[in-house]
């Protein structure tokens, strides 16, 4: 009775787990304290994750931002980030165009955890409410303040509110488990109107996005005869989902059923989504519930037509993140081989940033399988095995996606190929460490190893002239997504040339921050600062002070004062320039050619929101 | 007229008090080590212990309860004549006291060697046995210590 009488009274963790508005425990779904009480080990190593913090409700310890009261200035405007009564607020712009003015939105809700955090706000529609984000972000690593059009693969915008985002109908379904969005009223009639009564089984994404909802597997395991049945025996339990023991095609599934864009199977399904959420759970074949977005996906509803085809290179291989399983599905390694998603990444255990199985680092991803070219990687490479040349996803996995203002491994495995990336307008893996080649130099490298079948280009998609450095042509001529891959590639201390060899890379980086994206300015800024702090000649001062937030003027200013100091210092300092790059001995700039590359960017506008 | 001399118990431990002293000693021998053992598993940070929260519960209730129950039979060992005077109750309750003594550290040591990370292995059914026992014992030895025998009795 004394036991009984106090489990009764005392503070029950699971029960105040799923004590929100936002939560809910239909389907199955018991949450993650739930699984703690048994699993304690696997719940501490998943928490630790930024899938645990995925999407979380504001508090001392989960916002990210400086609440500090100071003003965070762009395109004219600012926010005003502070806190009152212990409540986060932001002193934002009102949003309706006629009348200019200013209001204080309180944060309700979180989402990101390992690069930047966005803040959402509740708005009331009618009797419910929707979470609608707020137009200015945290960047974690920076620890910046960051508007969100500067942070998207778009030109600048001085729409304050152009990506308020309603989280009920985007951010719910990836980031958070369980997700029920349950929209009130029919697709037609959405976008900022549209009401909700959405609710969730967990913010973020927790053991149950994975294992498949555990309210079977929990019931059925509180017996201990049958728990013990269960170690000692051998066969799998039918009531939860392992998806490293599940077949090739469901084990990527389950990673995949946030990590590649897609629409639903059939897609009359749509209307389902919108209220109970996606049908798929792990251990099913996800083709079943959705069909993965590629580049010739049509676009329904008179909506641009270019909408999905933008996310991809010319090939078709993906270049935002979120489409790591269009990559996979495309791969030699999962159509001929084994490979899963496990066979590389591991939840429970590794570093948490990239998720990589630490008993598989670096060649080792690769040479699991491919056990010959481990043996002696040079052969295969025709690089030094000890540097970034013999990486195996260097060339295989180069670094061409964009996402969260970063430049993320390809998750297509595939050889590299100068003439097709060319036509694609595709960075090329080369050229992405030899930023002073050109892609036909590339090319010929390719065919002296490995013979014909590697084709010399005859063109480039950016109509940028084929003999110019494959890096310096794509960061003026190529579309926004491909200057961003090179603005951040020019930069990486993996990169061919030494920091002191880069007087080519550093003046035309120079320009790029001045580019019409802001994503593209804030890349070629970072990469210019990592040349300087490998080989200062004093542009320190001048990289410090320029923004990738600031306006056209401030921008311009900042692109000939570093040109002008890059020529009053380098010329000391730095390897004399390549030829046929643009630039003089004297690291004077050939503007004239350069502009005429940027004009090529004309044919190649593409704005992408995340 | 002279008459044998009963040896004094508090003076002179019968092979009962002996053996709940041995046991007691040997537990606080095995138990302090323990726990030293497991500062140092701490201080190495050694996976195999930190990285299954259930073993880290099941080794330090082990140390613990070692700890506890090895006093509770160096108790027994001093006062057992006292709470119970007759011999042959005393040796019952020393045997099992020692038994249920040893037991459930034992249990929640073995619990934790080859555990999963929900449940520990099957050793751990030393402890609702030693627990069973030590509890009977206890009731036992309280109704002894009411006096529930004569002192004298043999």
């Amino acid at each position: 009775m004394f036991v009984t009488a106090t489990l009764r009274l005392a503070h029950d963790p699971i029960a105040a787990a799923a004590d929100h508005e936002l939560l809910h425990r239909h389907g199955g779904y018991v949450g993650s304290a739930t699984c703690k009480a048994c699993h304690p080990d696997h719940h501490a190593s998943w928490r630790a994750t930024h899938h645990a913090q995925m999407t979380q409700l504001p508090s001392d310890t989960t916002v990210r931002g400086a609440f500090d009261g100071r003003k965070v200035d762009y395109a004219g405007d600012h926010a005003r980030p502070f806190r009152e009564h212990g409540r986060f607020l932001i002193d934002v712009p009102t949003q309706s165009p006629e009348a200019r003015g200013r209001r204080t939105a309180e944060v309700a809700l979180l989402v990101g955890s390992r690069r930047y955090q966005q803040y959402f706000e509740k708005q009331p529609r009618g009797d419910s409410i929707a979470f609608v984000r707020l137009p200015i972000l945290w960047h974690i690593e920076q620890q910046r303040w960051l508007h969100l059009n500067t942070v998207f693969l778009g030109p600048d915008d001085s729409d304050w509110h152009k990506n308020a985002a309603t989280w009920n109908e985007n951010c719910i379904f990836c980031h958070n488990t369980g997700p029920e969005p349950r929209i009130r009223d029919s697709l037609g009639s959405r976008a900022m109107v549209a009401q909700f009564d959405s609710e969730v089984a967990e913010l973020g994404i927790s053991c149950e996005s994975c294992h498949g909802p555990g309210a079977d597997h929990a019931a059925g395991r509180q017996n201990p005869f049958t728990r013990y049945s269960q170690h000692f025996g051998s066969s799998a339990d039918p009531t939860i989902v392992h998806p490293d023991r599940l077949d090739q095609e469901r084990s990527v599934a389950a990673c995949g059923q946030c990590h590649g864009a897609r629409l639903p199977n059939p897609l009359s399904r749509i209307d389902d989504w919108f209220t109970t959420g996606p049908t798929y759970r792990p251990g099913d074949k996800l083709l079943d519930h959705v069909t993965p977005i590629v580049r010739d996906t049509p676009v329904g509803g008179g909506g641009d037509p270019e909408l999905f085809a933008l996310r991809f290179w010319g090939d078709g291989t993906p270049r935002l993140t979120a489409y790591e399983l269009q990559g996979v599905l495309a791969s030699p390694c999962y159509t001929k081989g084994p490979m899963t998603c496990g066979s590389c990444h591991a939840m429970h255990e590794g570093d948490p940033k990239g998720q990589l199985r630490p008993d598989r680092l670096g060649n080792t991803m690769c040479t699991q399988c491919h056990e010959a070219i481990g043996r002696d990687v040079q052969a295969h490479t025709h690089h030094d095995p000890t540097g970034s040349g013999s990486s195996c996803v260097e060339c295989h996995m180069p670094k061409v996606v964009y996402g969260v203002l970063e430049i993320h491994r390809s998750h297509r495995i595939e050889n590299p190929d100068a003439a097709r990336d060319a036509e694609a307008g595709r960075p090329h893996a080369c050229t992405l460490c030899h930023t002073d080649r050109s892609l036909p130099w590339a090319a010929e490298h390719l065919q002296r190893w490995w013979g014909p079948a590697y084709r010399m280009p005859t063109r480039r998609a950016d109509g940028a002239p084929l003999e110019l450095p494959d890096a310096i042509a794509s960061l003026h001529a190529g579309d926004a997504a491909a200057r961003a891959v090179y603005a951040a590639a020019i930069g990486r201390d993996t990169t061919a040339p030494s920091a002191d060899a880069t007087a080519t890379q550093r003046a035309h980086l120079a320009v790029a921050m001045g580019d019409g994206y802001p994503s593209v300015r804030w890349l070629a800024q970072r990469s210019l600062m990592q040349l300087e702090q490998r080989a200062p000649i004093g542009l320190s001062p001048l990289l410090r002070a320029v923004d990738s937030m600031d306006g056209p003027e401030a921008r311009s200013r900042a692109v000939y004062a570093t040109l002008d100091a890059l020529m009053r210092f380098g010329t000391q300092k730095l390897q004399p320039p390549v030829s046929g790059a643009l630039l003089g001995a004297d690291l004077r700039l050939d503007l004239r050619a350069v502009v005429r590359l940027t004009d090529l960017q004309g044919r190649n506008l593409i704005s992408i929101g995340e | 007229m002279t008459t044998a001399q009963q040896p004094d118990p508090l003076t002179q431990p019968d092979s009962a008090t002996r053996r709940a002293l041995v046991t007691g000693w040997l537990l606080l021998a095995f138990s302090l080590p323990l726990g030293l053992t497991l500062e140092a598993l701490h201080a190495m940070k050694v996976q195999v212990y930190l990285g299954s929260e259930l073993r880290r519960h099941l080794w330090t209730l082990a140390h613990a309860h070692g700890n506890l129950l090895g006093m509770l039979c160096l108790v027994f060992g001093a006062l057992g004549p006292r709470i119970a005077p007759a011999p042959a109750r005393r040796a019952r309750l020393a045997t099992w006291l020692a038994v249920g003594a040893v037991a459930m550290p034992l249990g929640f040591l073995l619990g934790g060697v080859l555990n999963s990370e929900s449940d520990p292995s099957l050793g751990i059914v030393l402890v609702p046995f030693g627990g069973l026992v030590l509890l009977i014992v206890l009731l036992a030895a309280a109704v002894a210590a009411l006096g529930g025998e004569a002192a004298d009795k043999p």
